[in-house]
């Protein structure tokens, strides 16, 4: 029996751990809250998967990992995590001993392209990550806004010509005669209008004389 | 870190399909199901010692922990702690008095949880698979002053047991014992732990060891053999071992249930009492009732049940002189029966649930407490069917002496989980549908009647579809008073925009489909896709022995009918609407045989082999090495609504669509590789396949078909030229890539499945996901106008999410921008990374666990496609992969179109005076 628990000892002693844990951060300011179904999943070579629930302490555990590299991948209902590569390799001179390392990855990458490392650690390493954004669900409507609906060119374009076709007379009603009289001057000596103006001319353009030769 | 976010934030501009904010919670529903809870592993219990609310807590047949609120039936929160479901399984879950954590055991793993958040506090791995876990609850001050610890029995090549840390999970003692004794089950007093070991005798009886150990050292103390030399003949008439009650015992009969046999365990003496029968059916069960706790008064119930009837007799346990004493006899009554067990201090008392009644009595004496009729638990069941208690556990509420409430959650034989008050139900859990193996939609049967009343009238001679015609009129008058009661309801409803859609009979969107889901335990259970909320009815359709299993595939061949196929039975029908059974001789298409050979292929002993009227088709033999690992056709019901693709030049790209298509997968578990064929199912052809190495075979392989495209996903190993992670493959079939060409088949008039030489050209793209997928479906809508969207199942997740075909289009332009043509056809460049937009998730929040399947099926409108997964969650929900073209959705607000109307209205009146003077002043007034 102690033979048992002794090598039972030394399996474990020998397997390299790892321990997460989840800090507060901007998207996720307590991490207590994090559902029990955030779980924690360590994908190795074909066939190896190691899961791990979220603990009390908002950490997440994984005890004795074999030799291997792992991409490390943190699901939770409300939040995204990013992806961690996670080397575990034996101490090139100590015999029993394991190196654990931790980097961040990028999918879509190749597998060597590693990021800002997370720690690295003999047998056991804790590092700890924050959540990288939170999930947005729900598409809200384009709902009737009334400012936006006033912003748009065409409304205004409208609401200016109104108040041109209301709002025009009304001033010239109101204004005294003097001013009306000068008012009316400048209309007609402008560019556009009066006997001499652009429009007007236009208006009298004498097409048959002109392709008559007439001059 | 920056790539897949750039991708994230490109795919939100594009304003993807999502589940709009007021359409969640509304549009879709879901059952967040346990399962059927075990009676062993199912109690009342604070998760704060501090308050007095209580939760029920249960590890269900489907490996599923959870705590349930007794006021709703909402599930507080639950873990899974089998993935594959495995039907009678071996687990337990206790929870020691005052405790903040609940302790499971199940497999191999000891895990404890806080009991009110379901966050794990350790996880313990035995040597062998479990066979018990207790709690140890010590008196004497040995306990350690934080959380209790536990004992667990392994068994396995090398069985122990081992106590544990409460607070750690680390293992204090661990005692083996030498020889063939095989472990049953462990136990604890306040003073020693028991270990009770199944001794095989030389007959092939087995004997009951109990060894006794030390709490704290863990050293054996005393060992003794309990019953007698040929008494067992199994482990199966054992009833019971306690635990954790002030004098633990065990119980055994003998194989005809005539006679019980107690041990006080720790003693020698056995006390033997006679089974008496009630009636002429002999005891089928036998079951003991005690309280867990220590100091609980030390009495127990036991509980006898025959075909017909039960009964219970309550025994006392004289702790002085270790004698045990029959008390009193509660009387036999007919039906099923389930008795629980409810403590307040040390008082105990028991309370007994049958089909019409609730009763609780102390243990003390059998003078009834408080009875309660029951007049219904308000759940659907078979017609003649009666609803009968499985098991029971109930919370006693006690003011003074009398018993002033009772809360039991009982199970039924319908499988629903009831809360019962008082004798009247609070909630039911429909755990029933928690083992759904196979489901499908069905029309309605009064729609299909309705039908078919309009086709007779169509092909029916005038006069007399006429008189046919007046008839169904007159029969509709007589509902007209039902309608005018409820026409103010329903403009009001209209106003509001609170419509419910109605019931059944008046569906005009096709929302209200039927839902047939056949279970594991042999239920075929109905619900209404429009209103889901209720069980339309639940009855049960194969009758399995314990133990049982059967494989049903459940389809609707036409509507307003649902079928059911398994090995036992073909085709037996069930009318949608009502669950009756309908009695039909089995349809014999006599023109199909002439007309049109079928090609049946199935898979046969590893290899696909295709038959034409029992002769070979063709076969298809998986490379040396590789086993078949699925098989995907393309759906019968796949309506496409064009036969090409047009670009954004309006030339039309034609789609390969062939009826005869299948998606085959093939895996080699040595050179871990992965290929995929797609078939042609008629002549066996091979028209397209790929190879995929470092393949993780244990991962899921999920694969789809339909209309002209494929995809599949995977988990493949870091290699030279891909990254390691999860990929998705999209594949298109095309006639030709040369727009407004259609190949060789331009050129032939004909076309034959049996003789076609033309190959597609296949496109394909590979996108790496964030997460496997376990699951693949693909939307359906009437007329296939409508956009697909890829359905798919992240168990990682916890999630379903729908990816439109845009974005997994292997015609996205790689490694350059669209052209402008491409940009009109909606393409945009490609990028290896896919990330699901949390916007595509069905389920929004939601979280939908243990999703095997995923069923879909076209409403009546097409935009919209109705879709339904199940596993052990229940998730329904409706989709519309092109937005609601056809029909006004939430965003439209008819409060303000009806506000619009009125204020024009207004205006009119108030201006027309205006405006009638000033044309009357412009007459006659004269500046």
């Amino acid at each position: 029996m102690r033979s048992l628990l002794t090598l039972l000892c030394a399996t474990l002693a020998s397997a390299a751990s790892l321990n997460i844990a989840i800090l507060p951060s901007l998207h996720l300011p307590n991490p207590s809250l994090l559902p029990p179904s955030t779980h924690a999943v360590l994908i190795g070579p074909p066939g190896v998967r190691y899961d791990a629930a979220l603990r009390r302490d908002n950490t997440l555990k994984f005890e004795a990992l074999p030799e291997a590299s792992y991409l490390l991948t943190i699901y939770s209902r409300d939040h995204f995590f990013p992806p961690l590569r996670v080397d575990v390799s034996k101490v090139t001179d100590g015999a029993e001993q394991q190196t654990i390392e931790a980097w961040q990855t990028f999918r879509g990458n190749e597998w060597s392209n590693k990021g800002s490392p997370y720690g690295s650690g003999t047998d056991a390493l804790s590092i700890q990550i924050q959540a990288s954004a939170q999930k947005e669900f729900y598409q809200t409507r384009g709902g009737f806004d009334m400012l936006g609906f006033l912003k748009s060119p065409m409304i205004l374009m409208g609401l200016v010509s109104v108040v041109f076709i209301f709002g025009l007379p009304y001033i010239m009603d109101n204004m005294d005669p003097e001013m009306k009289q000068e008012f009316e001057e400048m209309q007609k000596k402008g560019p556009l209008t009066g006997s001499q103006g652009a429009a007007t001319q236009m208006q009298n353009f004498d097409v048959a004389g002109w392709l008559a030769g007439k001059k | 870190m920056r790539v897949p976010w750039i991708a994230a934030t490109f795919f939100l501009a594009r304003s993807a399909l999502a589940v709009f904010a007021d359409e969640a919670w509304n549009v879709d529903y879901h059952y967040a199901l346990l399962g059927l809870p075990k009676q062993s592993t199912s109690f009342f219990h604070q998760p704060n010692p501090s308050s007095r609310a209580s939760l029920i807590y249960t590890l269900s047949e489907e490996g599923v922990l959870g705590a349930v609120n007794p006021r709703d039936g909402s599930v507080v929160w639950r873990q899974l702690l089998l993935s594959e479901a495995l039907a009678y399984n071996v687990s337990f879950l206790r929870a020691g008095e005052g405790q903040d954590t609940v302790i499971s055991g199940i497999g191999s793993q000891v895990a404890a949880w806080s009991a009110a958040d379901g966050r794990q506090a350790w996880i313990l791995d035995t040597a062998g698979p479990l066979q018990d876990v207790e709690i140890l609850e010590l008196s004497d001050g040995r306990e350690t002053a934080g959380a209790k610890d536990a004992i667990a029995l392994s068994g396995g090549e090398h069985p122990a047991v081992v106590r544990i840390d409460g607070t750690s999970g680390a293992i204090k003692w661990q005692y083996q014992w030498d020889g063939v004794d095989q472990p049953y089950q462990v136990s604890a007093s306040t003073t020693e732990v028991f270990a009770i070991l199944l001794h095989k005798t030389l007959l092939g009886y087995v004997k009951l060891k109990v060894v006794s150990l030390d709490p704290v050292t863990g050293r054996k103390t005393d060992e003794h053999v309990v019953s007698s030399e040929n008494e067992l003949a199994s482990a199966e008439t054992i009833v019971s071992v306690g635990a954790n009650s002030a004098s633990p015992i065990v119980a055994w009969t003998n194989s005809a249930h005539s006679v019980l046999k107690v041990n006080i365990l720790g003693t020698k003496e056995i006390s033997s009492f006679n089974i008496e029968a009630h009636d002429s059916h002999a005891v089928e069960r036998v079951e003991i009732h005690a309280p867990y706790h220590t100091n609980s008064l030390s009495h127990f119930l036991v509980h006898y049940e025959t075909a017909t009837s039960h009964w219970a007799d309550v025994f006392h346990i004289d702790l002085k002189n270790s004698k045990i004493e029959k008390a009193y006899s509660l009387p036999k009554m007919t039906g099923k029966g389930a008795f629980s067990t409810g403590t307040s201090d040390a008082n105990v008392f028991f309370t007994r649930v049958t089909r019409d009644q609730v009763m609780t009595v102390s243990s003390a004496s059998h003078g009834v407490l408080g009875r309660w009729a029951v007049a219904g638990f308000g759940v659907a069941a078979g017609p003649g069917e009666s609803v009968e208690p499985v098991h029971a556990v109930s919370e006693v509420s006690i003011k003074g002496t009398s018993v002033s409430a009772v809360r039991s959650a009982v199970l039924l034989s319908t499988g629903d989980w009831v809360l019962l008050r008082d004798g009247s139900p609070v909630w039911n859990r429909p755990e029933v549908l928690a083992s759904t193996v196979s489901a499908t939609f069905a029309i309605p049967a009064e729609v299909q009647e309705f039908v078919q009343q309009l086709e007779a009238e169509a092909h029916g001679n005038p006069i007399s579809a006429y008189i046919h015609r007046v008839t169904r009129h007159l029969q509709d008058l007589q509902k007209l008073p039902a309608i005018m009661a409820s026409l103010p309801q329903r403009i009001v409803q209209g106003f509001l925009g609170t419509s419910a859609d109605g019931g059944i009979a008046s569906d005009s969107f096709g929302f209200h489909q039927i839902i047939a889901c056949a279970t594991r335990d042999g239920r075929l259970v109905a619900l209404d896709a429009g209103n889901p909320d209720k069980v339309l009815w639940n009855q049960q359709v194969a009758d399995l022995q314990l133990g049982q299993t059967w494989q049903p595939s459940v389809s609707s061949p036409e509507g307003g009918i649902i079928e059911i196929n398994s090995k036992a039975s073909a085709g037996v029908r069930y009318n949608a609407s009502t669950g009756e059974q309908l009695f039909s001789i089995l349809p014999i298409d006599e023109t199909a045989g002439e007309v049109a050979l079928p090609v049946k292929y199935a898979i046969h002993k590893g290899e696909l082999d295709a038959t034409v009227d029992t002769k070979m088709a063709w076969h298809f033999t998986p490379m040396s090495g590789e086993r078949i690992v699925s098989l995907v056709p393309r759906p019968v019901n796949d309506p496409v609504a064009s036969i090409g693709k047009v670009l954004g030049d309006r030339r039309v790209l034609y789609k390969y669509l062939d009826p005869n298509l299948a998606l085959l997968v093939t895996a080699n578990d040595v050179t871990k590789a992965a290929t995929f064929y797609v078939l042609n199912t008629i002549s066996g052809a091979i028209l397209y396949s790929n190879v995929h190495s470092g393949v993780d075979l244990g991962s899921p392989i999920s694969s789809m078909l339909s209309e002209n495209w494929f995809a599949y996903s995977f988990t493949a190993e870091a290699s030279a030229n891909s990254p390691k992670g999860h990929q998705l493959v999209a594949g298109e079939l095309f006639e030709s890539l040369v727009a407004n060409d259609r190949g060789p088949l331009s050129a032939s008039a004909n076309y034959s499945s049996m003789q076609t030489g033309t190959e597609p050209f296949t496109l394909a793209q590979t996108y790496q996901i964030p997460e496997p997928i376990s699951h693949m479906a693909v939307t359906r809508t009437r007329q296939g106008i409508t956009s697909r969207q890829l359905l798919a199942v992240l168990a990682d997740s916890s999630a379903i999410v729908g990816i439109p075909y845009g974005v997994i289009d292997p015609r996205r332009p790689v490694s350059r921008d669209p052209t402008k043509d491409e940009q009109m056809e909606g393409l945009v460049r490609y990028s290896p990374v896919l990330d699901f937009d949390p916007k595509w998730y069905l389920n929004h929040q939601r979280e939908i666990v243990g999703i095997k399947d995923v069923v879909t099926s076209p409403a009546l409108l097409e935009s919209t496609s109705l879709v339904f997964a199940y596993g052990l969650d229940v998730f329904g929900t409706r989709l519309s992969p092109s937005f609601s073209f056809d029909v006004l959705g939430k965003d439209f607000n008819k409060f303000q179109m009806l506000a619009t109307v009125a204020a024009l209205a207004v205006a009119t009146f108030v201006v027309a005076p205006l405006v009638a003077r000033k044309q009357v002043n412009a007459r006659w007034q004269f500046a």
